[in-house]
């Protein structure tokens, strides 16, 4: 049955007047109303328009609903389906797929007679089928506005249907006046509409047209409408380039036309809007003309040149639509509908020019945005620290990566190469800062740890020193204390450093370091002050004191440290580590470099570190006052790291000489990526936590979890280098391994040990054996050339070289690679690889102590385990901090379809 | 996506059974043009050109030969050369040799979707192989039909009707006209031209129409064009390196729709909705590298793949990012910023840093957080920005963009250079 259309037009067409477009008594069907678009749009414009759509179809879904504000949407398998069950529609909403859209209309056509009008959101709709679209709801009698549209809405009536004009919130931009806007762009109408009130002119109705080939509702059949529409006094029109819709229409009201795509002639493909490319006659130019011609002026409209009749103007511009509409309209002395609201001038909600300098005129200062964005910006201003993204990370890390050309891994983007060539106190709170620390940050660090080391009258030393008795290796004698520093070990510093934090959030402070900082108005109540003074159990513990003593000592600078002295009373021990860790951490996190769960922890790893380096001396060593006969006054006041380490595995104190390789071999340690056994044990442990309840996460027990994950093979093996050298050096009258005048014939001792090898391994190849690989030598990605390097051991050889430290293990194997392949030993040169370093480098700190008798063989053993475990803890703290901000709980589980059974 | 020459269109028309004139490709034997002349006398060598190519002008670019020493002179002539259309300039890649079809009559015939009817029309005249822009308005005839019920031989007969066509033509053209329809309708055309259509006689006088030249385009949205196994190099002159990748990303879920415009551009701007990357690109100009239409609400993925690739194109050469749209009125602006921010501290991460300021313009769902997120990733990188909401005029924004963009040649750019501690060598 053929509807009966508006006389006078070669076509059908059944829209009379714009207030028909959108009204309250239209009655919506959805087709496809559970697709992913639907689903966000469509309850808006349902509630917006006071419940019009009477139910949707998805096919194989009847009997869901699309839940909305104001009561839930039926949905069927078809339209015959609701109309079966009682509704009644007479506006389809199409939102199927594009290759769906053609037998949607057909069925909305044939199934509903009452069918008056469809909007067709779908973009990319073949021609072919839209075609045949217009050509059936031409048969039949259908008004047809899209495709490719966002779909129409009118201000007064507050009705919407199809797509998201207006966004999540379309009263704000559908004030009620006298403006009807045609847009062929969905995104500018509403933005059309937005212009318009900054001059005071609210809208009728609304309509985005699409710019497809076909556009179903064109420009002439809006002219018409817009004629009849009482309300509307004057309309905007967007078009942009191809198609003849605009050609010869008279809108018998003023309009203004913004024409925009002169660029488009360029193009040989639509971008966009498949629609939009002009032949010829149909291009942007001819356009602007169409209109001029229609309007009777002979120019554009432009503020400087504003070209203007009673019947309208042309602009290119967006932005000049607004006056220009207002200019044409005093010509009739019309007047805007409202006090203009908000203006178009630039006015950035965010800025950050990051110190640089830009001239005046582009450093436009951010202003306050309108509610309810300024409330949301001014909470997130507030955020202190970055806030991370969670994600799997199994085998992933964001903390280090190794450089599979190189194998040299990087930690926060530093390479463990240049990591060792810094003191060693320097990347101690690196895994955590992400920064390398300069010398006042890395003073307090010293001071920091030291003051955790000594353990006399701790139960954790009875562990440490139980675990020791009981032959366990160093890992797991470090892994019982670590087990100790639990939750309530930490609690009053971790609650310091957050109150500290807290207290300085908004304080502008830029810099830890700054002691120029006011920090007069920082307000602190009784609770907070409590929190940081030492309590009566420390009445007799020297430490405090003794620690800002040692700062003063060494000229430390802390703004915390100088805030907690403010406050009168005795701070505690807790309180000046936490006012240490915040005073390293406050300016990457300032500058959101780091999170302020990061932050807030590192006092538990500053804590871990001193308790574990303290559990690997034994338990005689630790006297009130005095750590293996040194005073607590030297060691806070003037010792780092690096030589606490080297007291650690000594027992005495280091000559620069001796700590520099110490700290080298520490640095080299740090990490080799996140698929080390001792990584994955630290994420491990992080993950079965669950890092998503950041607040259960127990550091200590990651730390054990890499602990654990350490052992004779990892870790451990840096000393069958240790017992190769011997071994060779067994028979040597060596002195001192560091001078080169040591008189050995080295390559001599190489080349008799490269016979001995070839002929073990020949004898091994027969009888079937596995021949041993000799420690120190070759590695499975630096081979295959003539003559191969490790280039880790490059850089600390010619390091060591340049500063001319010789090294007469290192020498030797050196000797040793090139015996091998002079004897047939091997196929080609093999390198020298950095574990062979390591070695040399442990066993000449060592050697004279071993000759001396002072330390067994065994106990070169537990030196080399102990320093991987002191380089190692330090990779295992940023991957325990990284796993903890970015992974998800169970998140390094192996799925069952990665695992197999064995017989 | 266009195609023009028989070399392809005797193959397309094959498939609904309209006579063509016979062709012989660039790889033509010397024996099989032999052949050619032989069998009619006289042949035309056209120069092959891809994609759409306008005719004005081309006529100095067609080659008429009797015998094979001609031809192959022409042949020659003709195998590279270029044609200028618009602003581009068309390279060919080989020659058609075409049999000549001697012809009283010529005829001009196209179907297209002309937008004055919004329904398939056709446009007709018998005195074609001219320019049918000079021709009087008794001489051609347009006629739109119905879509559905298609080209019916009455439609053609009607039209030849109305413009006095000679009476020997009506009956084969009402015949065979109709098959066209059936080729553009069904195989995804848009338009489908030919001209000119001789009228070849047979022994008993009798005419037949035979196609001497095709130009069709076709509609990259419509599956159909898939049916005649086009080979791809067919359109990939169109398409640069970086607009396959990124174009590779279309589904139907969010566009990504893109066009190099400045190979060496200083804005990388990748825009949102076709309404914004017509102000934008018509606004930026040259200092664009590219015209992009990312809208339809991308997922996070697909936002991610399609900034990754526009950076690792763009990213080094460009002095501003300028994220730019109106208010969105469904694309999530946290997912797209967070994405475009994820994907720049990759690239970062990969490539090292890059001097550049971050320009914003935008409005929509979850706006302050997206800004939030983009915000803390620029600091993370020491970048630095300026984000606009959508209280800004758009084309305000734009023209800040590229004053940044100025100021940043100015020197602006090594000044920030020096904040990201890049050495000058790198830049």
């Amino acid at each position: 049955m053929q509807n009966q259309g508006i006389g006078g037009f070669p076509y059908y067409l059944g829209i009379n007047s714009l207030a028909d477009v959108a009204t309250r008594a239209d009655r919506v069907c959805v087709l496809n109303i559970l697709g992913g678009e639907s689903r966000q749009v469509t309850p808006t414009s349902h509630v917006f328009s006071g419940g019009n759509v009477v139910f949707g179809t998805s096919p194989g879904r009847s009997g869901q609903s699309l839940k909305t504000a104001i009561g839930n949407i039926p949905v069927y398998n078809n339209v015959r389906e609701g109309l079966d069950a009682g509704h009644a529609f007479n506006t389809g909403v199409v939102y199927l797929p594009p290759s769906g859209v053609r037998d949607g209309v057909a069925e909305l056509i044939r199934v509903n007679p009452d069918l008056k009008k469809i909007v067709i959101i779908t973009e990319k709709i073949a021609v072919h089928d839209a075609r045949e679209i217009r050509a059936m709801a031409q048969g039949k009698g259908v008004d047809i506005i899209g495709g490719n549209c966002l779909g129409v809405a009118d201000s007064w009536s507050r009705t919407r249907i199809g797509g998201a004009l207006g966004g999540d919130h379309p009263e704000e931009s559908l004030l009620q006046g006298t403006v009807a806007v045609f847009s062929n762009s969905g995104g500018f109408t509403t933005t059309i509409a937005q212009y318009l009130s900054t001059e005071g002119w609210g809208t009728t109705t609304l309509v985005s047209s699409g710019k497809d080939v076909y556009i179903h509702y064109a420009a002439r059949d809006f002219a018409h409408a817009f004629r009849n529409d009482g309300r509307s006094r004057a309309a905007v029109l967007y078009a942009e380039p191809g198609g003849y819709y605009e050609q010869e229409v008279d809108f018998g009201k003023p309009v203004v036309a913004c024409v925009v795509g002169r660029w488009k002639s360029k193009l040989t493909r639509a971008v966009g809007h498949a629609g939009a490319m002009a032949g010829s006659g149909d291009r942007a130019e001819d356009k602007e003309r169409w209109f001029m011609q229609a309007f009777g002026v002979d120019g554009l409209y432009t503020p400087e040149n504003p070209i203007v009749s009673r019947k309208g103007a042309v602009v290119t511009n967006i932005a000049h639509i607004p006056a220009a509409l207002t200019a044409v309209m005093k010509l009739s002395g019309a007047s805007p509908d409202f006090a203009p609201r908000g203006s178009l001038s630039l006015k950035p909600w965010i800025a950050n020019d990051q110190g640089i300098e830009l001239p005046a005129a582009l450093a436009i200062p951010p202003v306050t945005a309108p509610e309810p964005y300024a409330a949301q910006i001014a909470e997130l201003a507030k955020q202190v620290g970055v806030v991370i993204a969670r994600q799997n990370m199994k085998d992933r890390s964001g903390a280090s990566v190794m450089d599979s050309k190189t194998q040299v891994t990087s930690v926060h983007g530093i390479s463990v190469l240049d990591l060792a060539l810094e003191p060693l106190q320097a990347s101690f709170a690196l895994p955590l800062v992400h920064e390398i620390a300069g010398p006042n940050d890395g003073a307090l660090l010293d001071i920091a740890v030291a003051a955790e080391v000594n353990l006399v009258g701790d139960p954790i030393l009875v562990a440490a020193d139980a675990a020791r008795d009981a032959g366990n290796s160093p890992n797991t004698v470090m892994a019982a204390a670590a087990a100790v520093v639990g939750p309530k070990r930490v609690a009053r510093a971790l609650a310091c450093s957050r109150a500290l934090i807290d207290l300085f959030a908004g304080s502008g402070l830029k810099d830890g370091r700054d002691e120029s900082f006011d920090f007069g108005h920082v307000k602190v109540d009784e609770a907070t002050r409590a929190l940081f003074m030492a309590g009566a159990d420390e009445a007799d513990d020297p430490r405090p004191e003794a620690m800002l003593k040692a700062v003063r000592q060494r000229g430390g600078r802390s703004v915390f440290l100088k805030f907690l002295e403010a406050l009168g009373g005795r701070p505690s021990r807790d309180a000046l580590l936490a006012a240490i860790s915040t005073t390293i951490a406050w300016s990457p996190l300032v500058r959101k470099r780091i999170s302020r769960l990061t932050a807030e922890t590192l006092p538990w790893y500053l804590r871990l570190y001193g308790v574990m380096v303290g559990a690997s001396i034994p338990g005689d060593q630790h006297q009130p006052g005095s750590l293996c006969g040194i005073s607590r006054e030297e060691r806070f006041g003037e010792w780092t790291m690096a030589d606490l380490c080297f007291l650690a595995i000594t027992g005495k104190k280091p000559t620069e000489d001796e700590a520099r390789p110490l700290q080298m071999l520490i640095g080299l340690l740090i990490s080799n990526g996140p698929g080390s056994i001792s990584a994955q044990g630290a994420k491990g442990a992080v993950s079965a936590d669950g890092p998503q309840t950041p607040d259960r996460v127990q550091i200590n027990k990651a730390m054990v979890g890499f602990l654990t994950h350490t052992g004779y093979s990892h870790g451990g093996n840096g000393f069958e280098g240790m017992a190769f050298l011997l071994q060779q050096f067994k028979a040597a009258d060596l002195k001192d391994p560091t001078d080169a005048d040591h008189g050995l014939d080295l390559k001599a001792m190489a080349t008799a040990f490269a016979k001995s090898y070839k002929a073990e391994k020949r004898s091994a190849k027969e009888l079937g054996g596995e021949m041993r690989a000799l420690p120190g030598v070759h590695h499975p990605v630096f081979k295959g050339k003539p003559v191969n390097h490790d280039p880790r051991e490059r850089f600390i050889a010619d390091f060591l070289a340049a500063r001319g430290n010789y090294n007469v293990f290192h020498a030797f194997y050196r000797e040793l690679v090139q015996a091998l392949y002079d004897t047939g030993a091997t196929p080609y040169v093999f390198c020298v690889n950095v574990d062979a370093v390591i070695a040399a480098l442990l066993l000449a700190l060592l050697w004279k102590d071993y000759k001396a008798g002072t330390l067994t063989e065994r106990d070169l053993e537990t030196a080399a385990f102990t320093v991987f475990l002191y380089g190692r803890m330090i990779g295992a703290a940023a991957e325990i901090d990284d796993h903890l901000n970015r992974g998800r709980n169970m998140d390094t589980r192996t799925p069952e379809a990665a695992c197999s059974f064995v017989m | 996506m266009q195609l023009t020459g028989m070399l392809h269109g005797a193959r397309l028309l094959q498939h609904v059974d309209f006579p063509a004139s016979e062709v012989l490709g660039p790889d033509a034997s010397e024996g099989e043009i032999k052949d050619l002349i032989k069998r009619h006398g006289q042949v035309f060598i056209k120069p092959l050109f891809r994609g759409g190519v306008g005719k004005k002008g081309k006529s100095g670019l067609i080659g008429k030969a009797r015998d094979l020493k001609t031809a192959l002179a022409e042949k020659e002539r003709l195998y590279f050369a270029e044609h200028r259309h618009g602003n581009a300039v068309a390279k060919a890649n080989g020659v058609t040799f075409e049999g000549g079809v001697p012809a009283e009559h010529e005829i001009y015939f196209s179907i297209t979707d002309d937008t004055r009817f919004r329904a398939p029309t056709i446009t007709l005249t018998h005195k074609g192989g001219v320019d049918i822009e000079e021709l009087g308005k008794d001489e051609i005839t347009t006629v739109p039909f119905d879509a559905l019920t298609g080209l019916k031989a009455f439609v053609i007969a009607n039209a030849l009707s109305d413009i006095g066509a000679p009476k020997e033509i009506i009956s084969p053209l009402v015949q065979h006209l109709p098959k066209l329809w059936e080729l553009m309708h069904h195989y995804g055309m848009t338009t489908l031209e030919l001209n000119p259509i001789r009228m070849r006689a047979d022994r008993n006088g009798r005419l037949m129409p035979v196609a001497c030249d095709f130009k069709c385009g076709f509609d990259r949205d419509d599956p159909r064009v898939a049916r005649l196994n086009l080979p791809d190099h067919l359109f990939a002159a169109d398409v640069s390196a970086f607009e396959q990748e990124v174009n590779e990303l279309r589904t139907h879920q969010g566009q990504s729709d893109v066009f190099v415009i400045n190979e060496k551009g200083t804005i990388l701007a990748p825009t949102f909705g076709g309404g914004a990357n017509s102000l934008v690109t018509e606004v930026l100009g040259e200092a664009a590298s590219i015209s992009s239409d990312f809208g339809g609400n991308p997922p996070y993925e697909k936002m991610k793949e399609v900034a990754r690739i526009c950076y690792r194109h763009f990213l080094r050469q460009s002095n501003v990012l300028f994220i730019i749209g109106g208010k969105s009125n469904n694309t999530d602006i946290h997912e797209t910023l967070r994405a475009m921010g994820d994907a720049l501290r990759e690239h970062f991460g990969v490539h090292g840093p890059t001097p550049l300021y971050v320009v914003v313009g935008r409005g929509g769902p979850n706006l302050v957080r997206g800004f939030g997120a983009l915000g803390e990733t620029c600091d993370a990188l020491g970048i630095p920005y300026r984000f606009f909401g959508f209280d800004s005029a758009i084309s305000e924004v734009v023209n800040y963009a590229k004053s940044i963009d100025d100021w940043m040649k100015a020197g602006g750019r090594d000044q920030i250079a020096t904040h990201l501690g890049i050495k000058p060598a790198t830049l």
